[in-house]
């Protein structure tokens, strides 16, 4: 038999077995074995090659052409089946990589600051923004800095407008935030803008009263300090804090540290000063009480009343997040609870 | 304090202000007093009418209740149903008719009771606010007249002020004190009381009682005169409408005409009987230390000696300013009287007050200062007035101790500086008539103002007082906003403050939850909570064992300051748990008291965390709660760019802690705090397996030298080669151990290492555990090679095999 027919016999073969295979493959891992099978450096066609000695130098390069069509041909089909299963595969992957997106990640609950700091910390943020620096002072505190040094003498009916926790003769848990003006005043360059926030502490408790609650207390000196700068800065307190629509108005009243002494109100920001149950409707919020520095302030504090004039204002720190988060009840300022907390 | 506004309108006239009293009250209280309410009776009561019973039967299916046929008026009967017993047909009776309110905002309506129709109610007292018990339905008297108002009948158809008079203002404590200052804002003629007197010419107070004043420094002035043969008998109904409209009781005639008189002028009275001023002599002076004194109440004191006290020839019989004797008060068969009208310091009374806890109305007014130039004429009145009700000869002449008249405070003052001090214009003109308004009495001297308040005026002694005199005038809405020019030295905030901040601010960055607690605590619970103090100590929490204490505590909660935050803590787990918050995690950032001092403030930052983490995508066992914490508060440390710290176990831990979950904190040089699961057995009360964990951290020592400056360095490109080494050792091996060795053989080129795996079991021998770490190294110039890596790990597994004794799986 022709020796040349008997090899194309065989690459036909070989040829219709690889097709065949290929087709037959069902992933692409089992279809590069096959491709390996047939056109690798072991495979079919690597065996039909070898065979090729036994034709004539003519007849060898007219084989050999033929084999690389066949072998193309395989290998364009190798492509195209490759490209086809691994699309599917892709497929059948994602599919299986399906998830019910509804299922949690890693739980937790967001971290929250206390309201009452978060108070705090915005109206430091506001205050500075205005030239005055944070300062602290002891809670317990000597009677002195928290009554004498403010103008509030022993046996005087002032003292009645706080009730006090006694440490000893000579020491209180302080009742407000002022005493951190004196303390101030004795020890800074003049002039000051000081701002004070901090727990304090009184002897009553009930629905609307804390044992322990927060002020802040600010206190500006210079040279001339007047009631319109005074209001200018409540102004741009409440604006600020409570909105850009917001006034204030301010009432007299007496702090034993201040003379002019007022109470101020903000125009009720939950209502637009329409009248709700936040501000009793009456339009207006009580937010703090402020004044211009007592001369008798200055002069426990060893400076010159005639030098210097100041002003000062107090506030509840409780009050204001009432106000401003519609807080239903201050107990809830203190129990800590997970729920309360995380709404802030 | 309660004011009437009728009683007001006796001194000035504000009858136009009847229809519009919120008007008054705003002008109040823009003026400095504050009208905390606005009660208008005769509104309240409206709907309220005198009624007369003119048939009473039973109630047809019910036998406790009577259907009344009741004339209200101009010929209208309205049909009531009444459950009391107390009446009867003909009895004149308070019926509240539909629409009425009483008080407790208790509406009346047409209604239909057990089947039968029922147009109001008949009133008892107690439904009508006039007292706080009462035994059935109010039964008037026979003249009363049928028809007319409630709130006439009963002079109730008054409007009251809730006057919030702050303490420098002593002088509107009065009806006569309020009307001064609105006919000074209103510019309104004062119309005084009448104070004529009849008096027997021949008969003298002096000779008939002696007077002396021993401690005058106390007692500046002091005038009494005499009455003889008075009728003590019940107050008539003008007397009694009035002291009750303002919430005192009527006692009788007499008592009630001093109450009166005080709260007309603000001047408190007493008035004793002259049988029981024993040697009918009176003595002002300080008591003998040890001395008994029974106040009219009964309530017996005994005094020290610092107080002033009225006394006769053997006894005290009044706490000076402060309150009378019961061996020496009115009677019902008081004949003779010593009415005395004194000017006390505001200091002793307020004293002697708060030290023996009695607060009159007498002390309120005397500490905070009366007018002593107003004593005369208040006497005066009082004894017009007892004359006028009670009878009585007056004897002709008066005691008035009065060595050293008190002097008007007067100062300068000028224009300009108010309105320097105000931001706003202020002229001469404007300035004078707005102190003469006051009764400031400016007379020009020089450039400014002499100013002299009158005495009553206590609050006025210096010019800063007259820019708050002047702002209020005019009110303060008159002055403008300015904001004032920045120019200062520009200071940092306090470094706690910035600190505490930033802490803070990180922490609830890691999903910790902020909370506040009270700075007391009950000392007991803490105690028995925190358990063995020399244990904690060693954990590096130092509480003292005798806590700061609060003299005056409000209760067993609030005894002392706290010593440890962990107890309130531990609260907020529980209020948590009790409301259903069955995971959270908490920090706190406050003051433990008491450590070293006193009053020393020791800053600490604490944990609690509790319930179990979800780990729904790793099926492995989950990670330990206190380990998570542990993991936190190394964060925290190397948000701190702490450089190294470590994790002891040594000593025995906290009793409230997990004996083997729990552990101290070694931080630059000494243990600062802990980290630990709560003990079992502590939380048997709150019914939970979920674990509960707890840390506590000394603040001070955590943030000594912060903020540390720094520097970066570069960023190295060479490839990063992933190692991992497994050991299999003694179950009491801790891991830090194994890794500071594997940190110690490997130097500069160890980039991380943490432990990866951790089992026990399988072929491992009992007690055994296996720990694998991974390992990552990496050069800063060069590509690690093969032979490098392999004799770093020759080195490691050398190193730790022979410094712990471990086998390299």
């Amino acid at each position: 038999m022709n020796i040349y027919a008997m090899l194309q016999d065989k690459l036909q073969a070989i040829r219709e077995e690889a097709v065949a295979a290929f087709k037959a493959a069902t992933s692409s891992k089992d279809l590069y074995d096959q491709k390996v099978k047939y056109l690798g450096k072991k495979g079919s066609f690597s065996e039909l090659m070898k065979e090729m000695g036994k034709l004539s130098k003519d007849e060898r390069p007219k084989f050999g052409q033929l084999v690389n069509e066949v072998k193309n041909t395989l290998e364009d089909l190798f492509k195209e089946l490759t490209d086809a299963l691994k699309e599917k595969e892709l497929n059948a992957s994602l599919e299986d990589e399906r998830i019910d997106m509804s299922l949690p990640g890693n739980r937790m609950r967001l971290g929250k600051k206390h309201p009452i700091n978060m108070v705090i910390d915005e109206l430091v943020d506001i205050f500075s923004r205005i030239g005055f620096s944070v300062r602290l002072g002891p809670l317990i505190e000597r009677d002195r800095y928290n009554f004498e040094a403010l103008n509030i003498p022993a046996d005087h009916p002032a003292r009645d407008m706080q009730d006090t926790f006694y440490i000893d003769e000579q020491h209180v848990l302080r009742t407000q935030t002022s005493p951190i003006q004196i303390h101030s005043l004795e020890n800074e360059s003049l002039p000051l803008r000081v701002l004070g926030p901090g727990a304090v502490f009184r002897s009553d408790y009930d629905v609307s009263h804390l044992p322990m609650f927060h002020q802040i207390e600010g206190i500006l000196v210079d040279k001339e300090v007047s009631m319109a700068d005074l209001k200018g800065i409540l102004a741009y307190f409440a604006k600020e804090f409570f909105g850009p629509n917001v006034k204030i108005r301010l009432r007299p009243s007496f702090f034993p540290f201040t003379e002019p002494s007022a109470e101020v109100d903000c125009s009720c920001a939950v209502c637009d000063a329409k009248g709700c149950r936040m501000c009793g409707h009456t339009g207006w919020i009580e937010v703090a009480g402020c004044g211009l520095v007592h001369p008798n302030v200055f002069k426990e504090a060893g400076l010159d009343a005639e030098k210097w004039q100041g002003l000062a204002f107090g506030m509840g720190i409780e009050r204001l997040a009432v106000v401003k988060y519609g807080v239903s009840d201050i107990r809830l300022f203190n129990e800590n609870d997970m729920d309360f907390l995380g709404q802030f | 304090m309660q004011i009437s506004l009728k009683w007001i309108n006796d001194y000035v006239n504000i009858e136009n202000y009847f229809s519009k009293p919120q008007e008054l009250a705003d002008l109040l209280t823009n003026t400095g007093l504050e009208v905390e309410e606005v009660s208008d009776l005769g509104k309240r009561y409206a709907s309220i009418v005198i009624g007369q019973i003119l048939k009473l039967d039973k109630h047809p299916d019910a036998d406790r209740l009577t259907v009344c046929q009741v004339e209200t008026g101009s010929g209208s009967v309205q049909q009531i149903v009444c459950g009391a017993k107390n009446h009867k047909q003909g009895d004149k009776v308070m019926v509240a008719l539909p629409g009425a309110v009483l008080p407790g905002d208790f509406a009346i309506k047409q209604s239909v009771i057990r089947g039968v129709e029922s147009s109001g109610m008949l009133c008892s007292e107690k439904e009508l606010g006039l007292s706080e018990e009462s035994s059935g339905i109010m039964i008037l008297p026979e003249d009363a007249p049928v028809g007319e108002k409630f709130s006439l009948y009963k002079g109730l158809d008054d409007i009251l002020f809730e006057l919030k008079v702050t303490p420098n203002r002593a002088d509107c404590l009065s009806h006569f004190g309020l009307a001064r200052e609105l006919s000074n804002l209103l510019s309104l003629d004062l119309r005084y009381p009448e104070n004529e007197l009849q008096v027997e010419a021949g008969l003298s107070t002096k000779e008939c009682i002696s007077l002396e004043v021993k401690d005058a420094e106390n007692c500046p002035r002091y005038a009494g005169r005499f009455i003889e043969g008075v009728k003590v008998a019940p107050s008539p109904a003008w007397l009694r409408t009035r002291v009750e409209a303002i919430g005192l009781n009527s006692i009788n005639n007499v008592v009630d005409v001093t109450n009166y008189v005080m709260m007309e002028m603000g001047q408190p009275l007493h008035a004793f009987d002259q049988r029981e001023i024993k040697g009918n002599s009176i003595l002002v002076d300080k008591a003998q230390a040890g001395e008994k004194f029974t106040s009219l109440d009964g309530t017996e004191y005994t005094l020290d000696g610092s107080e002033l006290v009225i006394r006769d020839q053997e006894r005290p019989v009044a706490l000076a300013g402060v309150v009378g004797g019961k061996n020496s008060g009115v009677q019902d068969d008081t004949t003779n009287l010593f009415i005395e009208c004194a000017y006390f310091k505001p200091e002793s009374v307020r004293k002697t007050s708060r030290k023996l806890g009695i607060e009159t109305d007498s002390a309120y007014r005397f500490s905070r200062g009366v007018d002593p130039s107003g004593i005369s004429f208040v006497l005066d009145r009082c004894c017009h007035l007892i004359q006028k009700l009670a009878g009585g000869k007056l004897y002709g002449d008066i005691h008035d101790f009065y060595p050293k008249g008190l002097e008007a405070k007067s100062f300068l003052v000028s224009s300009d500086y108010i309105s320097q001090r105000l931001g706003m214009p202020v002229d001469d003109e404007s300035f004078e008539k707005a102190l003469a308004q006051l009764k400031l009495k400016p007379v020009k001297e020089g450039q400014s103002y002499r100013v002299t308040a009158p005495l009553y005026r206590v609050d006025i002694e210096r010019k800063e007082d007259i820019v708050e005199e002047y702002a209020r005038l005019h009110s303060y809405d008159a002055i403008p906003e300015k904001m004032p020019e920045l120019a200062l030295e520009p200071t940092p905030h306090e470094k706690d403050y910035e600190l505490q901040r930033s802490l803070r601010e990180f922490l609830v960055g890691q999903n910790f939850t902020e909370a506040l607690n009270y700075n007391f605590e009950n000392k007991l619970k803490a105690s028995s909570f925190l358990g063995d103090l020399d244990k904690l100590k060693a954990y590096g929490i130092t509480a003292n064992p005798e806590p700061v204490q609060i003299l005056n505590p409000l209760n067993e909660d609030f005894s002392v300051m706290r010593t440890s935050l962990l107890p309130g803590l531990m609260k907020n787990v529980e209020h948590n748990f009790r409301y259903g918050r069955h995971k959270g995690q908490l920090f706190e950032i406050g003051y433990a008291f008491g450590r070293d001092s006193k009053f020393g403030q020791d800053p600490r930052l604490a944990f609690a965390a509790w319930g179990e983490t979800l780990d729904l995508w790793t099926k492995k066992e989950k990670a330990p709660l206190v380990l998570q914490l542990k993991e936190s508060i190394e964060s925290l440390l190397k948000e701190l760019r702490a450089k190294s710290w470590s994790w002891k176990q040594e000593a025995d831990a906290p009793d409230f802690l997990h004996p083997g979950r729990s552990a101290a904190l070694f931080f630059e040089g000494k243990i600062i705090g802990f980290v630990g699961e709560l003990h079992p057995r502590m939380k048997e009360a709150l019914k939970t397996k979920e674990p509960i964990v707890f840390a506590e951290l000394q603040l001070d020592a955590l943030l000594r030298g912060q903020p540390k400056a720094f520097r970066v360095g570069g960023v190295s490109r060479m490839q990063m080669v992933e190692r991992d080494l497994a050991f299999v050792c003694d179950g009491a091996v801790r891991s830090d151990s194994i890794i500071d060795l594997i940190k110690k053989s490997s130097g500069k080129l160890l980039k991380e290492v943490y432990v990866y795996d951790q089992f026990e079991g399988g072929s491992l021998k009992e007690g055994q555990k296996s720990l694998t770490f991974r390992m990552y190294f990496q050069d800063e110039n060069e590509t690690l090679e093969e032979k490098q890596l392999s004799a770093l790990q020759e080195k490691i597994i050398q190193t730790v095999s022979s410094k712990l004794g471990v086998n390299v799986r």
